[in-house]
C-alpha cells in the first residue's frame, strides 16, 4: 500500500472534472440560487431561507458538497470528481495566503495581541481539561493525547499531526477525527444564527468562532456565513487571525503532550519523543509563512491602500483580491463538504465521544461569554 | 459443498472464532480455504478535510497508519496459518482497498462458496463506518456468508 501522492500538476489533468464540477456549482449558487433566495416567500415570510436561516453561498456551497458525497455519489466520491475535491484543500490554503492581503503588519499586533491572549488561554485550559476527562473516562493515554491536541487547537490536522508522537492507534485517531467533525459541523451551521441572533459585530463573531470552534476549515465556514465579505474588519479577518495564532501553536502543543505521555510511560523506547526543533521543522504549517509574506507585501504598500478603518479606501488590487478570495473560498468550501462523510460521523460514539462533547460544548460557551464580557477590548483595524 | 471458503482475518480476538469456524468447515466440505486482510487504502480520504496540515505532517500520519496495518497483517497471517495448518488447500492473502467493499466483492465472486466474517473484523485499526460491515455485508452479498458476532 503506498501512501504516496502523485505532484500536483500530473495530478491536474485528473483534477479537471471534480474542479468542473465544484466550479458549475459555485457558479449556479452565486448566480441563480443566492438571487432566488434573496426575493423568495415561504409560507408569506419573506426571504427566510437568508433572513431566518442565514443561508449564504458559502452554507448553501458546504450543502452541495455534503448532498453530493452522501446522497448522489452513495457516500463515496466517484474517482472521477475524487482528484478535483482533494485539490479544494489547495483552494482554502491559497484564499488563506492571500487573506494576508487584509492586514498590514500593525494591524496583526493590534488583533493579535488580543488573540494570544485568548488563544493561549483556551489551548492551555482545554488541554487540561482534557488529560483530567481522558482519567476520568479511563481512556487509553495515547487517545488522550489526540483529543487534547484536537479538542484544543484546530481538529483534525492537530489530531494528525500529535497521533504518530503519542502512538496513536489508527482507530482512537478515527474517532477522534469523527468526534471533532461531527461537533464542527453542528456549530457551523447554529453558529451564524447564534451570532446574528445575540447582535454580534464582526469583530465579537470572529473572536468567538476563532476561539470556540474546533476545526479550521468550520471556522472559516462559519465565519463567511456570518458575513461572506472579505475586507478588514469582517467576521473572517478577524477569526482567521485567532485561527493563524492557533495554527501556530501545533508543534507546541504536540511537544507539550508528547512530554506528557512519554512522562507516563513506564516504559521508554530511545528515540521515539522527538525534540521541540524536529517538531516545528515536521509539523509547521508552511501556508503560515505564505500567508506572512503576503501581508509584508501588504505593509510595503504593494497592492495599494487595504482600506483598513479611519485610512483610504481600498486600491483596485485590492478590490479584485477580495472578490477572487471569495471565490476561492466557495470553491474549497464545496469541496470541504464533499469530505464530510455522515456514515463515519454517525458511527463515531463512546467515552471519546462524551468527552468531545464536554469539552468541545464547554469551550464554546465559554469563549463567547468571555468575548462577550471582554468586548470592549477588543480591537477592531 | 463450498468450492471456496473466504475468510475475514485481522489478528484479533473477533477474527479467531471465525478462523476458527472456518477451518473446521473447509476440512468438514474439503472446500478451498483462503483468509483476507484488508489494508484500508480511505485513510488519505478520511483525513481529506484536513487542509492545514504541512505535506510532511500529513505523510507522516498516513506512515504511521500504514505501519499498524501492516503489523496487523502480520498478526492475521500467523493468526491464519497457525489455525489452518494441515489443510492442504489454505493461503493467505492481503489486499488493499475500502474494508467493506473488497469483502463484498469477495462474497460476490463465482469461486466463493461462503464468506465467513466477524461483525467485529478490521475494527482493530478501522475507521468508524467498519462498524457497520456486517449490515453492508449481509445487505449486498450474492452469496452465503456467515456473520459471527
Amino acid at each position: 500500500m503506498s501512501n504516496e501522492s502523485p505532484g500536483f500538476f500530473r495530478q491536474l489533468p485528473s483534477a479537471l472534472p471534480g474542479l468542473a464540477l465544484i466550479i458549475i456549482t459555485m457558479v449556479v449558487i452565486r448566480n441563480w440560487i443566492e438571487p432566488w433566495m434573496a426575493v423568495t416567500k415561504v409560507f408569506g415570510m419573506q426571504k427566510p431561507l437568508t433572513d431566518a436561516f442565514h443561508l449564504n453561498y458559502i452554507l448553501i456551497g458546504i450543502i452541495f458538497g455534503l448532498l453530493y458525497r452522501n446522497v448522489l455519489f452513495g457516500g463515496r466520491m466517484p474517482e472521477i470528481f475524487s482528484n478535483g475535491f482533494k485539490l479544494s484543500r489547495l483552494m482554502i490554503k491559497t484564499g488563506i495566503i492571500m487573506l494576508g492581503s487584509l492586514y498590514t503588519f500593525s494591524a496583526i499586533v493590534q488583533l493579535g495581541s488580543m488573540a494570544i491572549f485568548l488563544i493561549g488561554g483556551f489551548v492551555i485550559l482545554t488541554i487540561i481539561m482534557v488529560l483530567w476527562l481522558g482519567k476520568v473516562f479511563g481512556l487509553d493515554r495515547s487517545m488522550t493525547g489526540v483529543l487534547a491536541n484536537a479538542l484544543s487547537i484546530c481538529g483534525v490536522s492537530a489530531a494528525v499531526a500529535t497521533s504518530p508522537a503519542v502512538e496513536a492507534k489508527a482507530s482512537h485517531v478515527a474517532y477522534a477525527i469523527a468526534t471533532i467533525l461531527g461537533f464542527g459541523i453542528l456549530t457551523m451551521f447554529i453558529s451564524p444564527f447564534i451570532g446574528h441572533t445575540l447582535g454580534l459585530t464582526d469583530l465579537q463573531y470572529g473572536a468567538w468562532i476563532g476561539t470556540g470552534i474546533l476545526n479550521s476549515g468550520q471556522v472559516l465556514a462559519a465565519a463567511l456565513a456570518f458575513n461572506p465579505n472579505v475586507a478588514p474588519g469582517t467576521a473572517v479577518s478577524v477569526a482567521e487571525i485567532w485561527n493563524i495564532m492557533r495554527v501556530i501553536s501545533i508543534p507546541f502543543a504536540v511537544f507539550a503532550v508528547t512530554v506528557w505521555y512519554w512522562a507516563g510511560k513506564t516504559e521508554i523506547e530511545g528515540g521515539k519523543q522527538k525534540s521541540l526543533g524536529t517538531l516545528l521543522v515536521e509539523k509547521f504549517p508552511v501556508f503560515v509563512i505564505g500567508f506572512m509574506v503576503m501581508v509584508l507585501f501588504t505593509s510595503m504598500g504593494a497592492f495599494g491602500s487595504v482600506g483598513l478603518k479611519g485610512g483610504l479606501p481600498p486600491s483596485e488590487t485590492i478590490k479584485t483580491l477580495r472578490l477572487v478570495m471569495q471565490w476561492i473560498f466557495g470553491f474549497g468550501l464545496v469541496g470541504l463538504g464533499g469530505y464530510i462523510d455522515f456514515k463515519e460521523l454517525r458511527q463515531a460514539g463512546g467515552a471519546p465521544l462524551k468527552l468531545g462533547l464536554i469539552v468541545g460544548v464547554t469551550k464554546y460557551v465559554l469563549a463567547l461569554v468571555v468575548v462577550l464580557l471582554i468586548k470592549d477590548s477588543l480591537v477592531s483595524i | 459443498m463450498f468450492g471456496n471458503i473466504v475468510v475475514a482475518v485481522d489478528g484479533s480476538e473477533a477474527s479467531q472464532e471465525a478462523v476458527d469456524h472456518a477451518v473446521n468447515m473447509a476440512r468438514h466440505s474439503k472446500a478451498a480455504l483462503t483468509g483476507i486482510f484488508i489494508l484500508d487504502s480511505q485513510w488519505p480520504d478520511f483525513i481529506g478535510n484536513d487542509w492545514q496540515s504541512s505535506q510532511g505532517a500529513r505523510q507522516g500520519f498516513l506512515d504511521h497508519i500504514r505501519q499498524e496495518q501492516e503489523q496487523q497483517a502480520d498478526a492475521a497471517r500467523a493468526q491464519f496459518e497457525s489455525a489452518s495448518s494441515g489443510l492442504e488447500r489454505a493461503h493467505f492473502c492481503v489486499h488493499a482497498g475500502d474494508p467493506t467493499d473488497v469483502l463484498v466483492e469477495q462474497a460476490n465472486l463465482p469461486e466463493t462458496g461462503l464468506l465467513i466474517t466477524s461483525r467485529r473484523v478490521f475494527q482493530v485499526s478501522g475507521r468508524p463506518s467498519l462498524k457497520a460491515l456486517g449490515t453492508t455485508l449481509a445487505r449486498k452479498a450474492l452469496h452465503p456468508i456467515l456473520l459471527l458476532p
